[in-house]
C-alpha cells in the first residue's frame, strides 16, 4: 500500500560525500615534520672572489750616478825641498762669549795629533775674556791672531795677523794667549805655528 | 727590486741620525752654560773621556780582584781631575779591548758613550810583576788614534794597581790637560788626633793608604811638606812650649832644627826649599820670623804690635808671603814682600785664618768668619780671593765650620778639614775643586790641618 503511493523514489547515497554520508570521514594522516640536518662544511662552496689585476705602470730603473773620484790638482812646487804650509782648519768650538777656530801651518801635525789642537783651541779659549773689549765692539767681530808654541808648550811671539778694527778686543785676544803658561810640550817636531781665530758673541 | 728599496730606506735612515747628531751636538755647549763654574776654568766644554775595563789576560782569580782595583782608581783618578767629563760605565760598549788592533773606535765614538778619547789597555801578571799595557786613543781621529801608549811594571803588591793606575792616570791628565800636571800621585799630610795626642799622618790624595808619619805621643800641629817632598815641617808641643821641627821623609826620623824659645807655629816652606817662614813669640808678640832650612839665620819679619800667623809664601814666585795679623783687632788677610816691605791689608773684616796660596800665584784660599761674634749670623767657610783684584769668591756652603784650605800641586782642587757642629772630634777632611763642586769627604772624623804634597 505504501509503494503505491506517488511519492519521490528513494535516492542512493553518496557516502563519498562527507555532507551526505553518516559515516564520519577518516582524518588526514599528518607526517612529522622532519629537520634537515645542517650542511656538511664542504658541503657548500664558497664562491671565489674576483680578483683584478692592478695596473702598474712600467718602472723604469735610474741607474745609480757615477761619481768619478776627482783628482786632485797637481801640486803647483816642486815635491822635493821646502813646500809652503798648508792650512787646514781645525774644528770651530762654540764658547759662552762667541766661536774660536784654530789651525796650524803644519798640516801633518794637525792631522796626527788632533787632540793637541784641540787642546790649544780649549786652553785659549779659556783664557779669553771678553769682559776686557770695549762694550761698544759690535757682534760678530773676528780677530786673528798668530802665535809659535814651542817644544815645552809655551806660546810666544803672539801678534795681530787680522785685526778686529776694534783695538781693544784685539788685545783681549792677545792677552787670551799670553795668559796661557804653557799648553803641555808638543807631542812632536820643536815647534808649531798656530793661527787662532777669536769671533766675538755678544750674549 | 725590494731590496734595492731597503738600501734607500737605509740611506735615508742614515741621513736622519747624521741631521739629529748635528743638531744634538750643536746644542750641547747651550747646555753646558746652564751651570755655574768660576771665570778660570768656564769658556769651552771639557773633553769627554770613556775610561774601559781592562782587559785581563792571565786567569788568575788574584789578578781578577787587582785588576778590579785598578780600573775603580783609574776611573775615580779621571773623574776626580776636574778637566774631563768621564763616560759612565754603563754607557761603555761591553767590549774589553786589550790592544790597539782589538778596539773599534767608531763603537766608543758613537753614541750613548760619544767618547772623545777611550784609556784601554791589558792587564797581566807575569810572574812576581803586574804588567799593565795602557793606552789612550782619540776616537774622533780614526786615522792617526794613538795619543799615549804606555807599559807599566811594578812587583805584585795589593798597592801595586792603585799605583799603576794613578801613574796612567796623571800620564793622561798631562797629555790632555794643557800642561798641567795630575795630582793622583800626590799625597796629603794631615794632623790625625787620637785620644789625648795628635800625630802627624800621610794618606794618598784620594783619601786611601792613610798611615802615620811621626809617633811623638805629643801634639803636633800644622804639618808642611818642603817642595821636594823629602822633608816635613811643623809644630810639636815639646818641654819648653810649642817648636818647630823637621821630620827627614828619607832618613825616617827628626832632624834638628834648633829651639828658640817662646811659641812656634805655623811653618811654611819657600819654594826653592831652602827657608822655613813660621810664628814665633820669641820676642814676646807672635811675629813672623824666617830662618834658613835648617833652621840657622832666623831674621824677624814683621814688627807690630799684635799676632802674626800662618805666613805662606807665593809659590810661583817666592818673594811675598800672605799671613794672618792681629794688628788692627780681629785677625785680617795680608801680603808682603819677604823682607817684610809692602804690607797690603786684603780682608776688610771679620776673622780670617789659615791662608793657603793657590801654586799659579794667582789667588788665595782661607778660612774666614764675616759675621763673627756670639749671636752673628753666618759661619767659618772656605773663600778663594784673587790677589790682584781683592774679589772673592764663597767656596763652601752652610756645612758647619770649613777650615784650614790648601791648593793641590796643579791648582784645580782644595783640600780642607770641616766640622758640621763646630766640635774638634768630628773634624775631617774633605776635598773639593777649587770652584767648589765635587765636594767629598776623605777621612773620617778625628783628622784636621791637611796639607797638600808639591807633587
Amino acid at each position: 500500500m505504501v509503494n503505491a503511493l506517488p511519492l519521490p523514489p528513494k535516492q542512493p547515497e553518496n557516502d563519498q560525500n562527507v555532507l551526505t554520508s553518516q559515516t564520519p570521514s577518516p582524518a588526514p594522516v599528518t607526517t612529522k615534520e622532519q629537520t634537515q640536518p645542517p650542511p656538511k662544511p664542504d658541503e657548500v662552496a664558497i664562491p671565489d672572489k674576483i680578483k683584478k689585476q692592478p695596473k702598474v705602470a712600467e718602472r723604469t730603473e735610474p741607474t745609480p750616478p757615477k761619481h768619478i773620484q776627482p783628482t786632485p790638482p797637481p801640486p803647483t812646487k816642486a815635491q822635493t825641498g821646502e813646500t809652503s804650509g798648508v792650512r787646514i782648519p781645525e774644528a770651530t768650538t762654540q764658547l759662552k762669549n762667541g766661536t774660536a777656530s784654530v789651525s796650524v801651518t803644519d798640516r801633518t801635525f794637525g792631522a796626527r795629533f788632533a787632540y793637541y789642537i784641540r787642546i790649544v783651541n780649549t786652553r785659549t779659549a779659556q783664557n779669553w775674556y771678553t769682559g776686557e773689549a770695549d762694550p761698544r765692539t759690535s757682534n760678530g767681530k773676528s780677530v786673528t791672531i798668530v802665535f809659535d808654541i814651542d817644544r815645552n808648550g809655551e806660546p810666544s811671539n803672539a801678534r795681530v795677523e787680522v785685526p778686529s778694527g776694534s783695538p781693544t778686543l784685539d788685545q783681549s785676544a792677545l792677552r787670551a794667549v799670553q795668559r796661557v803658561d804653557t799648553f803641555g810640550p808638543l807631542p812632536a817636531g820643536d815647534h808649531i805655528t798656530v793661527e787662532y781665530t777669536f769671533n766675538l758673541k755678544l750674549p | 727590486m725590494n731590496s734595492q728599496e731597503n738600501k734607500y730606506s737605509i740611506q735615508r735612515g742614515r741621513f736622519y741620525l747624521g741631521v739629529f747628531l748635528l743638531i744634538f751636538l750643536a746644542t750641547i755647549p747651550i747646555h753646558a752654560q746652564d751651570w755655574f763654574k768660576t771665570e778660570t776654568s768656564s769658556g769651552a766644554p771639557n773633553i769627554r773621556i770613556a775610561a774601559a775595563d781592562f782587559k785581563q789576560l792571565s786567569p788568575d782569580p788574584h789578578a781578577a780582584e787587582l785588576k778590579r782595583t785598578f780600573d775603580t782608581t783609574l776611573y775615580s783618578d779621571l773623574a776626580n781631575a776636574g778637566i774631563f767629563d768621564l763616560v759612565s760605565k754603563s754607557l761603555q760598549p761591553q767590549t774589553t779591548p786589550g790592544a790597539p788592533s782589538e778596539i773599534n773606535l767608531s763603537q766608543w765614538s758613537a753614541a750613548p758613550a760619544s767618547a772623545a778619547m777611550v784609556a784601554f789597555g791589558a792587564f797581566n801578571i807575569q810572574g812576581s810583576n803586574v804588567v799593565v799595557n795602557g793606552y789612550l786613543f782619540d776616537a774622533k781621529n780614526t786615522q792617526y788614534p794613538q795619543v799615549l801608549a804606555k807599559q807599566y811594571t811594578e812587583a805584585v803588591s795589593d798597592d801595586a794597581p792603585r799605583q799603576i793606575a794613578h801613574r796612567f792616570a796623571d800620564e793622561i791628565i798631562f797629555r790632555l790637560g794643557g800642561g798641567l800636571p795630575g795630582i793622583a800621585e800626590t799625597k796629603i799630610y794631615y794632623v790625625k788626633q787620637s785620644g789625648g795626642t795628635k800625630d802627624i799622618w800621610a794618606m794618598d790624595y784620594d783619601g786611601a793608604n792613610q798611615h802615620p808619619i811621626t809617633h811623638l805621643g805629643s801634639i803636633s800641629i800644622s804639618p808642611r811638606i818642603s817642595p821636594d817632598n823629602s822633608r816635613l815641617a811643623f809644630s810639636s808641643l815639646g818641654k819648653y812650649g810649642f817648636e818647630i821641627r823637621v821630620y827627614s821623609m828619607l832618613l825616617g826620623r827628626m832632624v834638628s832644627f834648633p829651639n828658640s824659645g817662646g811659641t812656634n807655629l805655623s811653618p811654611a816652606w819657600s819654594p826653592d826649599g831652602n827657608q822655613i817662614a813660621y810664628s814665633s813669640s820669641r820676642t814676646g808678640d807672635p811675629e813672623i820670623w824666617i830662618a834658613d832650612a835648617n833652621g840657622s839665620l832666623a831674621r824677624r819679619i814683621t814688627s807690630f804690635r799684635g799676632p802674626d800667623v800662618s805666613p805662606v809664601f807665593n809659590p810661583k814666585t817666592g818673594d811675598q808671603i800672605a799671613w794672618i795679623s792681629g794688628r788692627t783687632g780681629l785677625p785680617q788677610l795680608y801680603i808682603m814682600g819677604a823682607d817684610g816691605s809692602n804690607v797690603t791689608r786684603l780682608t776688610d773684616g771679620g776673622y780670617v785664618s789659615s791662608p793657603s796660596w793657590s801654586p799659579d800665584g794667582h789667588f788665595v784660599a782661607f778660612a774666614w768668619n764675616r759675621k763673627y761674634g756670639p749671636g752673628a749670623p753666618g759661619g767659618q767657610d772656605i773663600y778663594v780671593m784673587e790677589i790682584a783684584t781683592k774679589r772673592w769668591i764663597q767656596v763652601t756652603h752652610g756645612m758647619g765650620q770649613c777650615d784650614f784650605p790648601s791648593w793641590s800641586p796643579d791648582g784645580r782642587h782644595i783640600v780642607f778639614a770641616n766640622t758640621p757642629d763646630g766640635r774638634q772630634a768630628h773634624m775631617r777632611i774633605w776635598t773639593m775643586l777649587a770652584d767648589g763642586t765635587q765636594m767629598h769627604p776623605i777621612t773620617g772624623s778625628g783628622a784636621d790641618m791637611p796639607n797638600w804634597s808639591w807633587k
